[in-house]
């Protein structure tokens, strides 16, 4: 639990404030925007669907990729740190599809007074999955960069295939290639999907870090 | 803490690190573990810390380490502060994470020896200088109390009085807080009076596990008059010289008989013990073809 505690602790807080900036930044930006042309997309949803998934991503790079040798480094097994960065995860993403979910609200408030237009956007489970999943694959990423060097390369692939299923409940996030309607028929289904890709990415972490060894870095 | 190596072996690739290593530390002692370069000093500690999974056996009070929550909770392995710290994090912020994850972390002695070194607290890590940074890692190493610490090359890049106030910060802790430590060092010289038992390891294969006193006592010092000495030590093997005008002082390896004590007396020759670091260029570095 100490490995769960300071990682929610710290890192959620750190997205949260991350989050909460760039959603000014967003909200100015489309005032600017507003005295050149028209508004007729959410600004948000760009932010929530294209930038935020890779802000995930990283965090889950960093944890792996920092954090891990440094719980090692104070007596705390790859295990429990796992089992931690897992939990740390799910918490993460709910934070951050909670914020994005309060942002669409406020934005739609904003947008309302003053006479603009908003695309749709994903359901707030939708996004959950999304950033669950991107950031179990950045674990995954960084497991396997992290273990195998360059040939780290060959988890990229396969980290490409399990986030592609996220972004298809969420308009302006992409569709699925060959089968780009497959979603759609299936409906709320569909995020079964995206619990067994997180399944997969988690599986994938564990199984390349569970004895990984911590190598010398230089500062 | 006692630690039992048991036909260790690491390898990198085609390179073997550790080589069938077998010992064991009977611990609450401050062992020395030296080594010339690559000589298999980083891997050895990474396995005992659990950083490593072992081909062999590793235990600590008879506990597995690897993967083993209540054997690595025992462990501190500093090999330059990078493991135990992110470049990017605050001094400040490195502390917290050993406040955070240490059961046995003690932080007030963390802060006053962060206030011996001078380290500051709001610095980021990647921004201290080298010696700085040796110094972070003395700090983790020590106020983590653990049970068995091992500090490898905790003394790069730091001037000569940092240096003292580590060795003076380790004694005192050691002394008010019994544990098993193993340093690795090049500068053996000045920390020899430090070490208890030295273990020195060579190509990845123990060379020498013994007493410090013991394995001083395996050498003589012979000074005085230069041919007195050349005399005296004609047929023994010599380590090193050095001549200064007449008088000369010789390093001799190997145990004297009585009748070489009363030779020596007669010479007016003076003998006195080795320098460990002597010892230790001696026995892992071939002369003659042999060790």
């Amino acid at each position: 639990m100490k490995v769960f505690r300071l990682l929610t602790r710290t890192l959620v807080t750190f997205c949260a404030v991350v989050a909460a900036c760039a959603f000014v930044l967003v909200i100015v930006l489309t005032f600017v925007v507003s005295g050149f042309r028209d508004v007729t997309i959410s600004g948000w949803n760009v932010l929530g669907s294209q930038v935020a998934r890779w802000f995930l991503f990283w965090a889950g790079i960093y944890v792996v990729h920092n954090t891990l040798p440094i719980a090692i480094a104070h007596g705390r097994t790859r295990r429990e740190f796992l089992s931690a960065a897992t939990g740390f995860s799910v918490v993460l993403a709910v934070a951050m599809s909670l914020i994005v979910w309060v942002g669409f609200v406020v934005e739609g408030g904003i947008y309302s007074a003053m006479g603009w237009k908003a695309d749709p956007h994903g359901s707030v489970v939708a996004y959950f999955l999304m950033f669950l999943v991107w950031c179990a694959v950045g674990m995954f990423c960084a497991a396997a960069f992290d273990r195998f060097g360059a040939a780290g390369v060959f988890s990229v692939p396969v980290g490409l295939m399990l986030v592609m299923v996220t972004t298809a409940g969420i308009p302006g996030a992409g569709n699925l290639p060959f089968v780009p309607d497959l979603p759609s028929l299936m409906g709320a289904g569909w995020h079964l999907v995206s619990v067994v890709a997180f399944a997969g990415a988690v599986l994938g972490t564990w199984v390349v870090a569970r004895d990984m060894p911590v190598r010398v870095r230089t500062l | 803490m006692r630690v039992d190596v048991q036909g260790l072996t690491l390898r990198y690739g085609d390179v073997t690190a550790v080589d069938d290593m077998s010992f064991s530390l009977s611990g609450n002692k401050i062992y020395g573990l030296l080594g010339r370069n690559g000589s298999g000093k980083t891997s050895l500690m990474s396995a005992l810390a659990g950083y490593r999974k072992p081909s062999g056996s590793v235990q600590l009070d008879g506990e597995p380490v690897f993967e083993n929550a209540a054997a690595m909770r025992q462990v501190c392995l500093v090999r330059h502060t990078a493991d135990a710290a992110d470049k990017g994090d605050k001094v400040s912020y490195v502390l917290e994470y050993g406040a955070a994850w240490r059961d046995t972390w003690d932080n007030p002695y963390a802060l006053e020896l962060v206030e011996l070194f001078k380290i500051p607290l709001k610095s980021k890590v990647g921004e201290l200088s080298l010696g700085q940074r040796s110094a972070l890692g003395v700090v983790i190493g020590l106020a983590s109390r653990s049970p068995l610490t091992m500090l490898d090359e905790s003394h790069l890049g730091m001037d000569t009085p940092t240096r003292y106030a580590f060795y003076d910060a380790l004694l005192t802790d050691f002394m008010a807080h019994p544990r098993t430590i193993i340093i690795s060092t090049h500068l053996i010289e000045e920390l020899a009076s430090l070490l208890e038992e030295v273990v020195i390891i060579d190509g990845g294969r123990l060379v020498l596990q013994e007493e410090a006193d013991v394995l001083r006592s395996r050498g003589t010092e012979v000074t005085g008059n230069a041919a007195d000495v050349d005399e005296f030590t004609a047929g023994l093997t010599v380590l090193s010289s050095k001549s200064l005008g007449r008088s000369k002082s010789a390093m001799v390896y190997g145990g004297l008989d009585d009748g070489q004590f009363v030779r020596a007396r007669q010479l007016g020759l003076e003998l006195g013990p080795i320098a460990l670091q002597d010892l230790f260029v001696h026995l892992t570095e071939p002369v003659g073809g042999k060790r």
